[in-house]
């Protein structure tokens, strides 16, 4: 009842004070809506001089007969050949019509559309009687296993480039398929001749349809560039809503400002001290420990509200993603709240004067936000040795939480969360036991 | 004589070199009202600061009602209200949320709570602005609240530290009257000022403090009696059959003259002005200028410490 009472009186006052709802609350909403209107498609993205090809994908899986189990998936087989080349990264793009658009927008320079009749071709593909033949002067005659470039004519030199990687990838698939077929066509007929021809070329298997197979050489184990899916970056209308940049600039800021608590309890203790509120509450029959957790409660309380506020507001203002487990948010609200009332706590313990919460915290505030990405929006902009330094910042294991949740493309990994979770409780737990010992001296003063 | 309610034992405070408190010893007895004369840096803060459980003595002891005070005694602190020197309370907060939210730190609620809030807010005058922000809220009536945010629990020992620091006179009255009332209810009260006029009216029994040290301690009547009043005058001409008349009042001292005027230590003011305007008739000297001076704690603290006050 007590505490009750304490953090009931703290929390009254803290949502009496303006100040608070200003930097708490509306301060970072400013600085999203700035950021985000002012900064371009493909903010947050680290620059990678890989060359990307786009692909849309509309194949239909094929069965070359009613018994074959499992249907040869050719464009799989393609995009597969080009991930796994150094120096590509493939995208693919949910659509026509967007890809269609990208290139009248000369977002992209070409784009691979292989339709859905390019599994049933490519199979078909052959140097036999009755097969269809794509192979012409130019390499792959792509028109003939459905599949075409969309091309931007304001870029034709890249989009000359994407084709041609195209081009050599096609025939690196096609090519040792058609060769492949072939031979065991002619290895049923007239075996003996298909074993001559193979020992006069012992380096190659004739029979293996991929090219690996047919060089005699390892499959490639990935380390070319990622299969990404294309998401739009660009959002709608002013704000940009549902661009790809809110998912980093929404956590950023909310990570900044929760830790912007430091005034706004700093200004509350300094006043306790200074209006002599303190001394009567020493004075009463309560413990140090019965006043500190007073003061904890609502801060905790207002630090979770401010979390989960922008959250909300980026949701519903900026059509931000919660990302696939959006309940993992509460957890990282919760932690972050916790080392920065820590924080703010010692702070307030410190300072004498609400001069010196506002310079010292303002300044204490802004340089951690810098060191640790907070202040760029997004942690991937810094370099790695810099990355590396800033996980001595609670905000740099909040920003690697949020990262792992709401800017993933691939499957969330729990355990990193987790993992950043703990620190930051760790923080709040040693700040709030160094904010104890700042205490007990200034009641001893 | 009853047990004192407090004694102060040879309490000494230090600030790294600074002596806050070097050796004061009293003691206050139930229903008393004690007043705590000192300047402003005498230690009277530093010695309620030790009584009210806030800071540990360098050495020496309190006791109230037998128990020694100790910043770890809890159960003490709700025999003690305290009215800070600053206007200890929420600006941000209306007088009534102020008075629930202290009443509710010494285990008041409900009723008991709903009660003794709307009784002190009576007690303070502050009824009528119960529901306002004391932001909005003059000096004088943040200082009554101040004083009524200690009462709430009934304390038995009430502390007073300069409680009517940038006050207008109404809100003085009413912080005296209720002072007043208080100590008629048998509270026991320890006010510290350095207002002279308001220990001298309010107090029973006064202790003056300077530099850490406690110089006097007495009923005021006792203290007062100790020292003599003045009568100081002036005359057109001054002659030695005048200073040799002057010199036979009984119970006189003439100090001589200070400046143009003519001054008369005497321990009954009253009587020694009427022998001088009789000795006066006698010469046919008339006066030019009289002014009597009634021994005062102004005067007892400038006798016994060299300097005024306020200086």
């Amino acid at each position: 009842m007590l505490l009750y009472n304490l953090a009931r009186k703290d929390f009254r006052m803290l949502l009496r004070d303006p100040r608070a709802v200003v930097v708490l609350l509306v301060m970072p909403l400013i600085f999203i809506v700035v950021l985000g209107i002012s900064l371009g498609e493909g903010f947050g993205q680290k620059p990678d001089d890989r060359l990307r090809i786009s692909i849309v994908d509309m194949d239909v899986p094929y069965r070359q007969s009613e018994d074959q189990e499992e249907p040869l998936e050719w464009s799989k087989v393609v995009q597969q050949d080009l991930a796994q080349t150094a120096g590509i990264r493939v995208e693919v793009i949910g659509s026509l019509e967007e890809a269609e658009e990208l290139v009248e927008t000369s977002k992209r320079a070409a784009v691979l559309v292989m339709g859905p009749k390019f599994s049933e071709n490519v199979t078909r593909s052959s140097f036999m009687v009755g097969g269809v033949n794509p192979l012409f002067r130019d390499g792959v005659d792509i028109r003939k296993l459905d599949a075409r470039f969309l091309v931007d004519e304001t870029q034709l030199t890249a989009a000359s480039i994407i084709q041609q990687v195209g081009q050599v990838s096609l025939l690196r698939v096609v090519l040792p398929w058609m060769i492949g077929t072939a031979f065991e066509n002619i290895a049923e007929r007239m075996g003996p001749l298909a074993r001559v021809l193979q020992s006069m070329f012992p380096n190659y298997n004739l029979t293996g349809k991929t090219w690996a197979s047919l060089t005699r050489a390892e499959e490639r184990s990935g380390d070319g560039a990622e299969i990404a899916v294309y998401q739009s970056e660009a959002g709608t209308g002013l704000l940009g809503r549902g661009a790809q940049r809110y998912q980093t600039l929404v956590p950023s800021y909310t990570v900044m400002f929760a830790y912007f608590l430091v005034l706004t309890v700093g200004w509350l203790f300094v006043a306790e001290r200074r209006q002599g509120t303190l001394k009567r509450l020493r004075a009463a029959p309560l413990s140090r420990s019965e006043i500190l957790l007073g003061k904890l409660i609502p801060c905790l309380a207002l630090s979770v509200g401010q979390g989960l506020f922008l959250l909300l507001a980026g949701k519903l203002l900026f059509n931000m993603s919660w990302g696939s487990n959006p309940l993992w948010l509460l957890p990282i609200v919760l932690a972050t709240s916790l080392s920065a009332m820590g924080l703010a706590l010692l702070v307030a313990t410190m300072a004498r004067t609400e001069a010196q919460v506002a310079i010292y915290g303002t300044l204490l505030v802004l340089v951690l936000a810098g060191i640790s990405g907070c202040l760029m929006g997004d942690r991937e902009l810094m370099p790695d040795n810099m990355q590396q330094i800033s996980l001595i910042t609670p905000h740099a294991w909040a920003l690697i939480a949020y990262k792992q949740l709401l800017a993933n493309a691939g499957e969330v990994n729990v355990m990193i969360v987790a993992q950043a979770c703990a620190v930051l409780t760790a923080f709040g737990v040693g700040f709030i036991l160094l904010a104890w010992g700042f205490m007990r001296l200034d009641t001893q003063s | 004589m009853d047990e004192p309610l407090l004694r102060i034992v040879e309490l000494r405070k230090r600030y790294g070199q600074t002596k806050a408190l070097d050796g004061v010893t009293f003691d206050v007895y139930p229903g008393e009202l004690f007043g705590l004369l000192g300047p402003n840096g005498a230690g009277k803060t530093t010695l309620l600061s030790i009584v009210s459980c806030l800071l540990e003595p360098t050495s020496g002891e309190a006791w109230i009602l037998g128990r020694k005070v100790s910043t770890r005694d809890r159960g003490l602190r709700r025999l003690i209200g305290i009215v800070p020197q600053e206007l200890a309370v929420y600006g941000e907060l209306t007088a009534r949320e102020n008075l629930s939210f202290f009443g509710s730190l010494y285990g008041l609620a409900g009723e008991k709570l709903h009660q003794r809030v709307e009784h002190v807010l009576a007690a303070t005058g502050l009824s009528e602005r119960a529901s306002q922000r004391v932001a909005t809220f003059s000096g004088g009536m943040k200082r009554r609240l101040n004083l009524g945010a200690a009462l709430l629990h009934e304390p038995k020992l009430l502390l007073l530290d300069e409680p009517t620091t940038g006050v207008d006179p109404q809100s003085r009255n009413h912080i005296f009257e209720e002072v007043r009332r208080l100590a008629g209810t048998g509270v026991t009260i320890v006010y510290t000022s350095h207002y002279i006029e308001e220990v001298q009216s309010l107090c029973s029994r006064v202790g003056i403090i300077d530099h850490g040290h406690l110089i006097a301690c007495d009923d005021l009547q006792t203290m007062l009696q100790k020292i003599d009043g003045v009568i100081r005058f002036r005359v057109p001409e001054t002659s030695p059959q005048l200073e040799e008349r002057l010199r036979q009042i009984p119970e006189t001292h003439l100090n001589g003259h200070v400046g143009q005027a003519m001054e008369l230590e005497c321990r009954d003011v009253k009587g020694a002005l009427m022998r001088l305007i009789s000795v006066l008739n006698e010469l046919h000297l008339e006066l030019v200028s009289l002014e009597t001076i009634e021994p005062n704690l102004e005067r007892v603290f400038l006798h016994l410490t060299g300097h005024a006050l306020r200086d």
